[in-house]
Parts: structure tokens; sequence; C-alpha cells
């Protein structure tokens, strides 16, 4: 019987064996040394490695983005870590104009080895500032990575990678994950970007999920098993680099494909995973691609009313059948 | 002090050496007159063939801040600055020819032709520009904070100017350096100007050190176009900040002769005044070190027409470096580090792939 963790546990143990395996390796976020420890992500770091490893900052997120470069300039690989990815938003400079830049800007001489964690909120009434998942913004930019893990085990061995990778990393966190449980190896271990895993195998049709659309479409592939319809399921795992050879590969075999991105549905991940198949395989498909994203609209607050906005297993069944159905 | 009361006041005339030794005070005279020269060749070569193509701010004007820090920092230091960036580049002793080249956009070039003058960098000397104001003001607390983690002496330093003040994250970065005490100093040359509009048009008031003084941070105003005035008050300012006493702002009152960007004046646009040009003309910072220095003794017509002719065969070779330099040809694989060594070495792949069925069953949320 292999260890499990929950999600959380999973980040709080990759971040303790970081600080463990290499002393450049410095926690720096909001209370990332009080008691809550970023929904228990960041519990008895501060204990064990002091407090100037493992350290709070002012409510300056901006500056808390450009002191991780400068950090990372002279030697340390700081793990920025923001409660909600909306207060991470005032350091899009620091992001765009500087992180994601910096190795080119010095023709690939001075690397800026950044870990971002951004955890998303969902669900409880979180509502239009608490809820953004803008992976897809910062998968646009170059000289970035962008990871948004499913399981306990890849948010452990993503966030690992990120740590000691020599690239600026952005790791989008869905707090709907957190009480997850899997199966964790405990040895520290890497998961490489831009690699894809099949996480149910099917032959009529290959959904690619990307973060916590994963568990909903493998429950709702359990479920179409039940119509014979044998469902392939694909967690995207990274956004940047986008393993899009990998969606290629599973759409060879069924020919028929939905995109899952937990984001909204104008100009995001999904559509560019879409692209990638259709310009590539488009003769192959026997049927028109579908997308599940969230509605062009923010999050409303009311239970009420994130039950319409969020999709739900019933949603992905009638993806499912629609594109089953011979009409297309 | 601030801008205003300063400049009504007459020409300083007299520099106090301080008991500084010859050779220094020439570094000084000569790092300032090395810097002007090469402004004034690349602007005769701004508009000539395949020659430079992209957006320089020339610094002429503003030579005695970086002609007064280049002494002070060891090649361990990190240096960061703004868009007008050759003064500081040649601070940190990164070699002539790669700027040049650079600005040529040629292989040879500091990077390769990838930054041009406004972003340029020189990483194996720790030295780093870029165009988005307060990048460096921001990006140097970083170092800062790495460097008194590791117990280290060494210091970050920032060049910008006074408009970087009206970016939110410039008193997000003077907050955190205060609260830390951290080995930072920073340069603000105040030239008045944010391209063509005025600081006091921007601003309350022109004397941003007293402000950024109530964050916890020390500060000293200055002439700025004195350079052996600009010399000590840096040095103090790096020697406390070695010693762990904490962040140092400095604010220096100076005077860009040049246009904002580009070779050509840009006094048609009519921001400011030619009085005024002629009254900081008059305050040449180069003008000023050599009166001084020939005043004294130090420096004599043989040793100045020697130095400007080793500082003119050092230009012309570094343009015809550039010139004879071959063009980049290829940039998609600098965006992307190329192997994570220290990932590899550190750790296995996994080779667990599952994902339990029941793992689709976790409970989402409550938030």
């Amino acid at each position: 019987m292999m260890r499990e963790l929950t999600f959380s546990e999973a980040i709080n143990e990759a971040l303790y064996q970081a600080l463990e395996l290499s002393d450049q390796v410095i926690v720096i976020g909001q209370l990332v040394n009080f008691k809550p420890a970023v929904f228990g992500t960041t519990s008895g770091l501060v204990q064990k490695f002091g407090p100037k490893r493992v350290h709070d900052f002012p409510v300056s997120e901006s500056l808390m983005t450009s002191t991780g470069l400068g950090a990372a300039l002279a030697g340390m690989r700081p793990v920025l870590v923001h409660h909600r990815m909306d207060f991470m938003l005032y350091s899009l400079d620091a992001i765009a104009n500087w992180l994601s830049l910096w190795r080119f800007k010095a023709n690939g001489q001075s690397s800026a080895p950044v870990t971002i964690r951004a955890v998303v909120g969902k669900g409880w009434g979180q509502g239009p500032q608490h809820s953004k998942s803008l992976h897809g913004w910062f998968a646009h930019l170059p000289g970035i990575r962008v990871a948004v893990p499913a399981t306990p085990h890849d948010a452990k061995g993503l966030l690992l990678e990120s740590i000691f990778g020599e690239d600026p990393c952005i790791i989008v966190e869905n707090r709907s994950l957190f009480s997850m449980k899997g199966v964790v190896p405990e040895n520290p271990y890497r998961v490489p970007f831009g690699r894809s895993v099949v996480r149910r195998t099917g032959r009529d049709l290959t959904i690619a999920a990307i973060g916590m659309m994963v568990p909903l479409a493998i429950r709702a592939a359990n479920e179409a098993a039940m119509e014979s319809i044998d469902v392939e399921v694909l967690d995207m795992r990274t956004v940047a680099p986008l393993d899009i050879a990998g969606v290629i590969a599973s759409v060879e075999k069924t020919g028929r494909l939905i995109v899952a991105d937990p984001s909204w549905q104008r100009v995001n991940v999904g559509s560019e995973i879409v692209s990638g198949v259709v310009e590539k395989i488009a003769l192959r498909l026997r049927a028109s691609p579908l997308r599940i994203s969230l509605p062009q609209s923010h999050a409303p607050m009311s239970a009420a009313l994130e039950e319409q906005y969020y999709p739900s297993e019933k949603r992905f069944l009638e993806n499912i059948r629609a594109v089953m159905s011979p009409k297309i | 002090m601030n801008h205003q009361t300063f400049s009504a006041q007459p020409p300083p005339t007299r520099i106090d050496f301080c008991k500084l030794d010859r050779l220094l005070l020439l570094e000084l005279y000569r790092h300032m007159m090395r810097l002007r020269r090469v402004e004034e060749a690349l602007i005769r070569e701004y508009r000539v063939g395949e020659g430079i193509r992209c957006p320089v701010h020339f610094a002429i004007g503003q030579e005695a801040v970086p002609a007064a820090l280049s002494p002070l920092l060891k090649l361990e230091d990190y240096l960061f600055c703004h868009h007008r960036s050759h003064g500081y580049f040649l601070s940190k002793r990164a070699p002539l020819n790669q700027l040049i080249a650079e600005l040529f956009g040629r292989a040879t070039g500091a990077n390769g032709g990838l930054a041009g003058s406004q972003e340029i960098s020189c990483p194996s000397v720790n030295f780093h520009s870029g165009a988005v104001l307060t990048g460096a003001a921001s990006i140097a607390v970083g170092s800062a904070l790495a460097f008194q983690l590791k117990g280290s002496s060494q210091v970050a330093v920032a060049g910008f100017g006074e408009a970087a003040s009206e970016e939110g994250i410039f008193w997000e970065a003077i907050n955190y350096a205060g609260v830390k005490k951290l080995p930072l100093v920073y340069l603000c040359e105040n030239n008045i100007y944010s391209m063509y509009s005025h600081q006091l048009s921007r601003q309350a008031s022109d004397n941003l050190h007293e402000r950024v003084k109530t964050f916890g941070v020390q500060t000293h105003a200055l002439y700025g176009n004195d350079v052996v005035a600009a010399y000590l008050a840096i040095k103090e300012a790096v020697e406390r900040a070695r010693r762990g006493e904490g962040a140092f702002f400095l604010e220096f009152y100076t005077y860009r002769w040049s246009a904002h960007v580009g070779p050509e004046s840009d006094d048609h646009v009519g921001y400011r005044d030619s009085k005024e040009l002629d009254f900081w003309k008059e305050r040449c910072p180069i003008q000023l070190m050599k009166r001084n220095l020939e005043n004294a003794k130090l420096l004599d017509v043989e040793t100045e027409r020697k130095m400007i002719s080793e500082i003119d065969q050092e230009i012309s070779e570094a343009i015809q470096f550039a010139r004879s330099s071959a063009y980049p040809t290829e940039f998609l694989s600098k965006n992307s580090a190329p192997s994570n060594p220290l990932a590899e070495k550190l750790l296995p792949l996994s080779e667990f792939e599952k994902f339990d069925a029941y793992q689709a069953d976790a409970v989402l949320g409550p938030y």
C-alpha cells in the first residue's frame, strides 16, 4: 500500500523537501509563517527552517515578484506564495516585463528561477475577486512555464521541478482540490513540464482536461461507460509548455475531442488545444471538437448561481453524448 | 534642499577634493570624459548606414554619478539601472566593445543584439538595465535580500530618475528596504524631466529624499554634477550598506543636455527654456572637474591630451569591432532554458503516473 497525502499536504512536503535539499530555496508570501499556513501548505516550515528562509511579506505583491527575481539573480531559488491569484495581479509588470523576458534579453546568459504559487478559489461564494484562474494569460507569455496540477502527486512533482528548474514558473493551484487524497511517493521527485498523462484509457472519445476539470472528466467518463461510450481522459498537467502532441496521439485513436479548461471560454487554453489538433489532423476527426469552459462571465457569489457557473458532471455527459451523436 | 532652491544658486566653482588620491581623482575625471566621448561618438554614428537601429537615451550632462560609482563597486556587487544605461554599464567595467556591438545589433554585443541600449545587461559583471520604470529599484531589493540572507558583504545598487518615484512599486521597495535594513543603495538622478514633463507638474515637491526618509531609509541630497561630492556620498552609503546599517537613498540634482531619446535635440517640443539648458551647460560636470584639477595642478595639458587620445582610440576600435561583427541569426532558443541541470541532479523522474479511480470522487471544496 503506497502512502497517501492530500493535495495540500503534498505541496507542503514538496516545500519541506526543497528547503531541505538546498539552502538556496526560500519561501516568501503573506502569512506563510502563521498557523493557517496558506491552507496547510506551509505548515511547519518556519519552525524547521527559520524566519530567514520562510518569511512573511508586506502587502506588496508587485514588489514581492521583483524581489523574487532579484533574489534569484543572486543565487536563491525563491518560492512566492499568493493565497489568491487575484492579488498576484498587482505584479503583472514584474511578470510580463521582467521575469518572462529576463533570460531572453540577457541572450540566455542569465536565469530567473522563480516559482510563483497562485491559489484559485472555487465555491463558498468566492466571487469575482477570489476565483480567477488566469493560467491562459500567463501561458500566452514566452519564457514562463505554467502548471495546473490536478493530483497530489503532480502538485508535489511539478512544484519541485519548478523550484529546481531554470525558468520562472507559475503553479496554479485550485483550492477545491486541496482535500483530494492520492498516492504520493515519499522521496522528492520531478514531474516534467509539457508532458500530459492519460488518466483513463478509452477508444471512442478524448477529453483533454486541465486542473480541477480532470476529476470531473473521470467521473463523467465512468458514467459514460454505462452507456457503452469509452472515454479516454488526458490530464494536461501543464499549459505552458502545452502537450499538443499528447492530445493528437489520443485523438488519432479516438477521432473525437472534448477540451475541458477551468477558465472563461474566450481565448482560453482550450481554444489553443482545439486549434493545435485541427491544424494537424482535422481530417481524422469524426466529429467537431467541443469545449467545456466557464461561462463568459465573472464568478457569481450566490451558491445558487455558482452551481450554474461551474461545469457539472451532467454537463460533461451531455457534451460526451453530443460529440458521440452521428448528427455532427 | 530641493532642485529649485539649488538651481537658484550661482554655479558652484570649487570642488573640495577632501585629500583624495590624485589617481582616483583622475580616474573619476577619465570616466566622465570617456562616457561623454562615447555618447558623442554614438550620436555621430547614429544615422549612419547599418549602424545603430534602436532607441538610445544619451546621458550627456549626467556623467558624474556613474563615474563616481565606478571605483566603489566590486565585481560581486549588483548594479541595476534605468534605460539611460551607458554610464552604468561602464561603471561596472563591462567591455565597451560589447556595449557598442549591442547597439549595432550584432552577435558580439553584450546580449547578442537581443536587448539594445535600453535593456542592456552584462550578467558576468552583475550589471542589468531595463526600460520599464522602476524595475531597477524593485529588483535590486531582491538581490539585497539575498545578500542579507547569505550574510555576505555584497551590496545592490540601483540607479534611476525622479520619475521612478511616481510608480507605486517604488514606495513598496522603499518601505521594504526600510523594514529590512537591506544592503541597498539607491542613486536617484533627479534631472527634473520625465521626457518633457517637469517634476513639479507631476509631484507636489521636488525633494524626494525628504519623503523617502520617513520610510526609515537613510537619505542625502546633493549637487549631482560634482563628481567628488558624489563619490564621497556614494562611498559612505555603500560602506554603511556593507556594514549592515541599512539602505541608503541618494538624490542627485542634475540635468540632461541630450534629448530624452535619440541623437537629435527635442527642444522643438518647447518643454524647456533654452536659458535653462545654457544654465546647466555652465554647470558641466566635466568642465567643473577639469578646472579644479588644473587649479590644483593635478592635470596638465599633456596628460589630458593623452587621456583623450587613448579614449578616442578605444572608441574607434570598438565601433570598428561592431561594424565588422556578424549579425545574430537565431532568437527562439533564448526564451527558455535548454536544460534543467539542478532538477536533473537532485530529483529522479516520477515513475508513478496512476490516478486512482476514487481520487475522482474526492469531494471538491468547500473553497
